[in-house]
């Protein structure tokens, strides 16, 4: 009996607990929730970036923090890749102490804001001041800018365009030589035909496949379809299908073959001369070119195989920074950063050192870029789909959709799943996680 | 300085020290009195002693296990993300969620698959260890070695050598005629993949769970096999010679002699390895990302819905449940294989 009174004492005062509404977790809702910031004489900024990008991220801040002494000063800390930046981040949320800024996805940012952590950042696009001129506005793409916006949290803008990229396909010109193949396919049915063809003459496996929910989002957006319409997903859609259906094609035949998820096996498999064709962004490309140093000639990257060559498109890659709602002196710091990180001539500095695409128009007339893609055209190419490339999903509860494309792709290339079959699954099961977090 | 008053200075300092020296003598035997008698009067209530020995060590339980049980039992009750009390509703989406349900049974899988191979394997390198003379020292570091091997690292070595395109493994098994195969990426169970596709793919355990398992005992018998050898040599020797005396069989010493003196071994080794079993982890995460719903075992998920879902309460909700099962299977471990455990 005394065991048993102990017991009801110990759930009587879990009960209680929840009388308490300053002690209830993750405090969500409209009220304005300001979080600690994790240090409180600089702007800490958690990246993802490494050796010399991280160098040359840090030389652009310490110039910033040169030319703005009276702000707070930008302090870069590297933090482990987007995932891991996400995981840290939602724990900082849970202790209520953030960073003054950090990148991330547009998934991640939604789950910021669900948590009242995210900053909207219209206010200081628009001030007078601080903000950008309409000019400024104009040159961005509008494709970089659209994706920050969040129609489930009013339209506003919650975070901004930082390192962009678009998916691209690598080609191995060796391998398609082999087969007697002069040219990349530019269509599915070329790119399938292209892979029977090397099977056939050269017995090799063309495509290295790297499962990625990206890579499915740019195939699905490059066979006409979408991948959400609103806050459902459009995996039932014969866009969608018909990716699937391609994969399931593609490793019936033998023609593709699937890598360890978290390795880059697909590009050296490409290296080796083992496959034909992998997709990446083109943010890959400086290490592509890395592998095939010594045969540049070999090897190219190109656009991303169309349905609809006159109607093209690819998915738009690459990180957004966000503001966390700390202090105004810290969020005005990460802002003038931001500002400053992207504006043209920094746009493009960084262009140059990294791989990355710049994110203005006006980068197309830059002396430096247009001395750049002179040596390297691919990167032009992969410029000019900025024009056409849409960015994922910004809907609550996509980080989780990921995962389940990735399964429903899995399924396919493993005969486990028909296309059919892991598109209606997908649908159901997405829908399902969609519906779940509708705010 | 006049020697005359050099000498009475040293001499007033002397008797100052001296008197100090005496005073602190005083002190110090009034303060020892003090605590003996303090000490006397805890002697008869020794509930204080054990009270005041047991404080740091309990505070440091309270705050570093009990609170964050607590804790998660407390956040269970909330959906984290809009901050709301939801009494039991994480429980009852649990145990509605198809996915919590095959993640209880890729842990059950991992469970019944690496806990008995482990024990047996480990017994049976044990067993041969211990007779072998020569050597045994090296042997028994070359089986321990993996065991102080960082999982992680040694994970990233198996995962080179299970490529499915270029991996040692496969490249072997294309030598010697047979098909390549997917190993950390086949979802697909092994029966369906032994059978030919006559069972299902979803009946069984996945191949890759399977390489997880191999690598979980690859990793962990060497710490079984040390156990193992610490309970064999303390069997008494004449035993087994008297049942071999008495025509005993090898096999019936270790059946009717060995296994049984070894039985409280075994079942320490069974408790802990099943604890573990369920706390499973680093493999999971090394060697295939953690990415598959054939390879997401409870912690997995758990880690899945904290991390990279942000459903802080329905994984601290899960965590409970998981936690509760557990203890439930320890007791139930307690209860039936107690009973047979055989106490010199």
């Amino acid at each position: 009996m005394p065991r048993i009174r102990a017991c009801g004492v110990f759930l009587a005062a879990i009960m209680a607990l929840r009388c308490s509404p300053v002690d209830a977790p993750a405090a969500n809702g409209a009220q304005p929730a300001q979080f600690r910031p994790i240090d409180s004489t600089a702007a800490v900024c958690w990246d993802r970036n490494t050796l010399e990008t991280a160098k040359l991220l840090d030389a652009i801040a310490g110039e910033y923090n040169e030319t703005k002494p009276e702000e707070l000063p930008i302090k870069l800390e590297y933090l482990g890749n987007y995932g891991d930046i996400f995981r840290k981040v939602s724990l900082s949320i849970q202790a209520r102490e953030l960073p003054a800024t950090a990148v991330g996805y547009e998934p991640m940012t939604s789950e910021y804001v669900v948590a009242n952590a995210a900053l909207s950042l219209d206010d200081y696009i628009d001030d007078p001041t601080l903000g950008l001129t309409p000019e400024d506005k104009q040159d961005f793409y509008p494709s970089v800018l659209e994706t920050n916006r969040f129609p489930q949290f009013g339209g506003k803008m919650y975070s901004f365009p930082f390192c962009k990229s678009v998916l691209m396909m690598y080609v191995n010109k060796k391998v398609l030589s082999e087969a007697g193949i002069a040219n990349p396919p530019t269509t599915w049915n070329e790119f399938l035909e292209q892979c029977r063809t090397i099977k056939a003459k050269s017995g090799k496996t063309a495509y290295a496949v790297s499962v990625d929910c990206s890579t499915v989002e740019g195939f699905i957006y490059s066979m006409g379809g979408n991948v959400a319409e609103g806050a459902v997903t459009a995996f039932d859609q014969p866009a969608a299908l018909g990716v699937f259906k391609l994969y399931e094609t593609l490793v019936k035949e033998g023609l593709a073959y699937q890598v360890q998820p978290g390795t880059y096996d697909d590009r050296e498999d490409f290296a080796h001369d083992r496959a034909a064709f992998f997709f990446r962004p083109s943010s890959h490309r400086p290490d592509a070119a890395q592998l095939m140093a010594a045969r540049p000639g070999d090897w190219m990257m190109t656009r991303i195989p169309q349905s609809d060559v006159s109607k093209p498109s690819t998915v738009l890659y690459g990180p957004n920074i966000c503001i966390f709602r700390t202090t105004d002196a810290h969020q005005r710091a990460a802002w003038g950063f931001i500002k400053h990180f992207t504006s043209p001539k920094v746009s493009v500095r960084w262009a140059l050192a990294t791989g990355y695409l710049p994110i203005r128009k006006s980068a197309a007339s830059d002396p430096d870029m247009l001395a750049f893609w002179e040596k390297w055209p691919q990167d032009r190419e992969a410029f000019d789909c900025l024009a056409f490339a849409k960015s994922q999903p910004n809907l609550v509860g996509w980080q989780e959709v990921r995962t389940l494309v990735e399964r429903a792709l899995s399924a396919v290339l493993s005969g486990l799943k028909t296309a059919e079959q892991a598109t209606a699954d997908l649908k159901r099961d997405a829908d399902k996680v969609l519906a779940a977090q509708q705010i | 300085m006049h020697p005359a008053l050099t000498l009475g200075i040293a001499i007033v300092a002397v008797a100052l020290l001296l008197a100090t020296r005496a005073s602190a003598r005083r002190a110090l035997d009034a303060t020892l009195e003090w605590c003996d008698v303090q000490l006397a009067r805890f002697e008869r209530r020794p509930i204080i002693i054990a009270g005041m020995l047991l404080a740091v060590p309990v505070t440091l339980v309270t705050v570093f296990s009990f609170f964050p049980l607590l804790y998660a039992v407390y956040i269970s009750l909330f959906d984290t993300r809009r901050g709301t009390y939801i009494a039991l509703g994480n429980y009852h989406r649990a145990l509605a969620d198809p996915e919590f349900w095959r993640s209880v049974k890729v842990t059950l899988y991992y469970a019944i698959g690496a806990v008995p191979l482990t024990i047996v394997l480990s017994f049976v390198v044990a067993w041969l260890l211990f007779r072998i003379t020569r050597f045994r020292s090296l042997f028994r570091t070359v089986y321990f070695l993996p065991y102080v091997t960082s999982a992680v690292a040694a994970a990233t070595v198996w995962r080179v050598l299970l490529r499915p395109q270029s991996g040692f493994v496969n490249v072997m098994l294309v030598s010697v005629g047979l098909e390549p195969q997917k190993w950390l990426i086949e979802p697909r169970s092994v029966f369906h993949l032994i059978t030919g596709g006559a069972i299902p793919a979803d009946v069984g355990p996945s191949l890759a769970l399977c390489c997880i398992i191999a690598f979980d005992i690859w990793h962990s018998s060497g710490f079984m096999i040390v156990v193992f050898l610490a309970g064999l040599s303390a069997i008494p020797r004449q035993l087994e010679e008297t049942a071999r005396l008495d025509g005993a069989s090898t096999f019936g010493v270790v059946r009717y002699v060995t296994i049984p003196l070894l039985s409280p071994t075994i079942f320490f080794l069974v408790i802990v390895s099943a604890i573990k079993s369920f706390q499973a982890f680093n493999s999971f995460y090394a060697l295939v990302n953690a990415r598959g719903e054939d390879t997401q075992n409870l912690i997995v998920y758990i880690y899945a819905q904290f991390y990279e879902n942000q459903h802080i309460g329905y994984g601290a909700s899960i965590a409970v449940i998981m936690c509760v099962a557990i203890v439930l299977l320890t007791i139930a471990q307690w209860r039936i294989a107690g009973r047979q455990v055989y106490y010199e």
